[in-house]
């Protein structure tokens, strides 16, 4: 009896240390998830008086905005910024609204030619061109110095649209039947029945859509040469990488020699994160589901 | 009932073509933008591929430029510049394939963890990196390894040691880019396992501790052989791409010093197609072209292989 109590206190023992010590090596992997992040939000804020080079910092002494400032009031940011905001804005909703079209459209079972239009559909995730004919056939829309550059490719993904058929092939097809027969027609049924039935698929995919556009890079690298066009991911990359950081920024602030170049370059990664760092409590609240479908079947 | 069924699908089938697609037509009103974005971005620059087959002129165009044959593939294949763009492609897939189990030893970690909501606070910290872009990644990259920015470097400076040039030591070019993947993906790629691992069915656990078993033999002894077709299928999908590397990150990783490990078949076409403005279009095209035709072959393959071991692919 007591060895077998001392057996069972040795195991919740046991059990208790294992815990412990899995519970410290996943902390471990989330800290190395969010230090960088920690670090570069305190130099930033970090005020040039306190500042050294070369010393670390993990906690400012000083507080200062002053890089904020200096990067937010320059109008190579404020052009990066709008060319930003207008890929989003333009091409979160387009590419919602087109990829559910064509996922509906490809759900529907009695569609005439449904078949090829899904093997077109599919094929596109098979094989691409590649870069070069994609940047000729660019140039031939007369696109290149075009944001629409860097919206309209996105705007439509085989993936996307087959996630998006493989969800409305499984919403109860009663509802619709029942609305035809109450003399709706496809229109309605899609913009009242359908739709509101995916809300959450939809905010998956919207909130998805938001952060592939505001993450746009390669394509603005490939198309677009005007420096006042170009979106705030080349826009930081230039900053990070920049020798001259006034030229980038285009400022005329008497900051320019006050704020060292390392706490300019902190400001900048914070500024171009933040907005995904605000959507993303969003973000996880949906993406398991969206992962999930995506995961089980194209 | 299945009698009206299939009297109603008789029906159907009596009308014609042209009723039938007048019957959906708004169906297919709906479906239009879509396609053309597709044909417009994705089908229309396919005929591109011919000037793989020529001496192209952007003037001329595609219709008027001098046809030379197989020329730019012989010349491909003969170009010591294509071995090490293949050479260093695998490498960098290759290293990817081994940091594979990864996500796998998180999602059985995280399985393990007792509490729901530490369980999901890691979570949330782990998942982030994937919606971080690679600009911002090269960035942070940058900002803790660079000789004299470096956060790592300072450190190392304040216990005394000297400043290395991580960067452009050629020797970290790879660990970088693995460790870059691997902060961006792990969390992201535990998800697919995560679900794999709660849809085993409890009996078995219950079943495996009342016959005495631990934690740790539940975990070999039923949780990995049960995530097994998972693991199958994405390891398989994984060898499809091995062809394929992720061409933003080894651009904003590549610079002057280490083009030799970082060279591959992106790269070079961007560089000598379109960066350097020497718009040698046809060869860059030729290598694009060979680059998708494999990459295309080694995805039909492996879906090919998913699907006769009895799983879904995602074809």
């Amino acid at each position: 009896m007591k060895k077998k109590e001392k057996k069972k206190m040795g195991m919740r023992a046991k059990t208790l240390l294992g815990q412990s010590v899995l519970n410290f090596i996943l902390f471990l992997l989330a800290a190395v998830m969010i230090v960088p992040f920690i670090y570069i939000v305190m130099v930033s804020f970090t005020d040039a008086t306190v500042y050294e080079a070369g010393k670390f910092i993990l906690w400012p002494e000083k507080w200062s905005l002053d890089a904020y400032e200096y990067v937010l009031t320059g109008s190579g940011f404020l052009d990066a910024l709008r060319s930003t905001l207008f890929i989003t804005l333009i091409g979160t909703p387009l590419s919602v609204i087109f990829n559910a079209g064509l996922g509906y459209m490809l759900s529907k079972n009695t569609l005439p030619g449904r078949n090829i239009l899904n093997k077109l559909v599919m094929f596109t995730m098979l094989f691409g061109a590649g870069m070069i004919p994609g940047y000729i056939n660019m140039s031939n829309l007369g696109l290149i110095n075009s944001l629409w550059a860097c919206i309209l490719p996105g705007a439509c993904s085989a993936w996307n649209v087959m996630v998006m058929k493989s969800f409305f092939q499984g919403l109860p097809a009663e509802l619709e039947e029942a609305a035809e027969i109450d003399g709706c027609g496809t229109l309605r049924i899609f913009t009242r029945i359908v739709l509101p039935l995916s809300k959450a698929m939809l905010a998956t995919f919207t909130l998805f859509g938001a952060v592939s556009y505001w993450n746009t890079y390669f394509s603005a690298v490939m198309y677009i040469t005007k420096t006042a066009m170009l979106p705030l991911q080349v826009f930081l990359q230039k900053i990070v990488l920049a020798s001259n950081i006034s030229d980038v920024l285009d400022v005329a602030s008497n900051l320019s020699t006050a704020v060292p170049e390392e706490i300019t370059k902190m400001a900048t990664v914070v500024v171009a994160v933040v907005p995904i760092l605000c959507v993303y409590p969003f973000l996880q609240k949906h993406f398991a589901k969206g992962v999930m479908v995506g995961a089980v079947k194209g | 009932m299945s009698k009206v069924k299939s009297g109603g699908e008789a029906a159907v089938s009596k009308k014609t073509l042209g009723q039938r697609v007048y019957a959906h037509r708004w169906f297919y009103f709906l479906g239009v933008p879509g396609m053309i974005i597709l044909v417009m971005f994705s089908y229309l620059p396919m005929r591109g591929l011919l000037m793989a087959f020529q001496e192209f002129d952007p003037h001329l165009g595609i219709l008027g430029s001098r046809w030379v044959g197989l020329k730019h593939f012989e010349k491909l294949f003969s170009d010591p510049k294509f071995y090490l763009m293949l050479k260093n492609t695998l490498i960098i897939s290759g290293l990817s394939l081994l940091t594979f189990p990864a996500p796998i030893i998180l999602a059985l970690l995280l399985n393990e963890v007792r509490c729901q909501k530490y369980k999901k606070s890691i979570q949330t910290a782990v998942y982030l990196p994937h919606f971080i872009s690679w600009p911002i990644i090269a960035s942070l990259t940058f900002l803790l390894l660079s000789k004299e920015q470096g956060a790592v470097n300072k450190l190392i400076m304040e216990m005394g040691g000297d400043a290395h040039a991580f960067l452009f030591d050629t020797g970290w070019t790879y660990p970088i880019i693995v460790l870059q993947s691997v902060w961006k993906g792990i969390g992201w790629g535990s998800i697919v396992y995560l679900a794999a691992i709660t849809g085993i069915d409890q009996e078995m656990y219950e079943a495996a501790r009342i016959d005495g078993a631990n934690k740790i033999q539940q975990m070999i002894k039923i949780t990995i052989p049960c995530i097994m077709p998972t693991v199958v299928v994405m390891l398989v999908l994984k060898m499809g791409s091995i062809i394929s590397v992720d061409f933003e990150q080894i651009l904003l990783v590549s610079n002057a010093m280490n083009r030799s490990q970082t060279e591959v078949f992106e790269l070079f076409i961007y560089n000598y197609g379109i960066a350097s403005g020497s718009t040698q279009y046809s060869y860059t095209t030729a290598v694009g072209m060979f680059k998708s035709v494999v990459n295309t072959f080694l995805v039909v393959l492996t879906n090919w292989l998913v699907t006769r071991k009895g799983y879904d692919g995602v074809f």
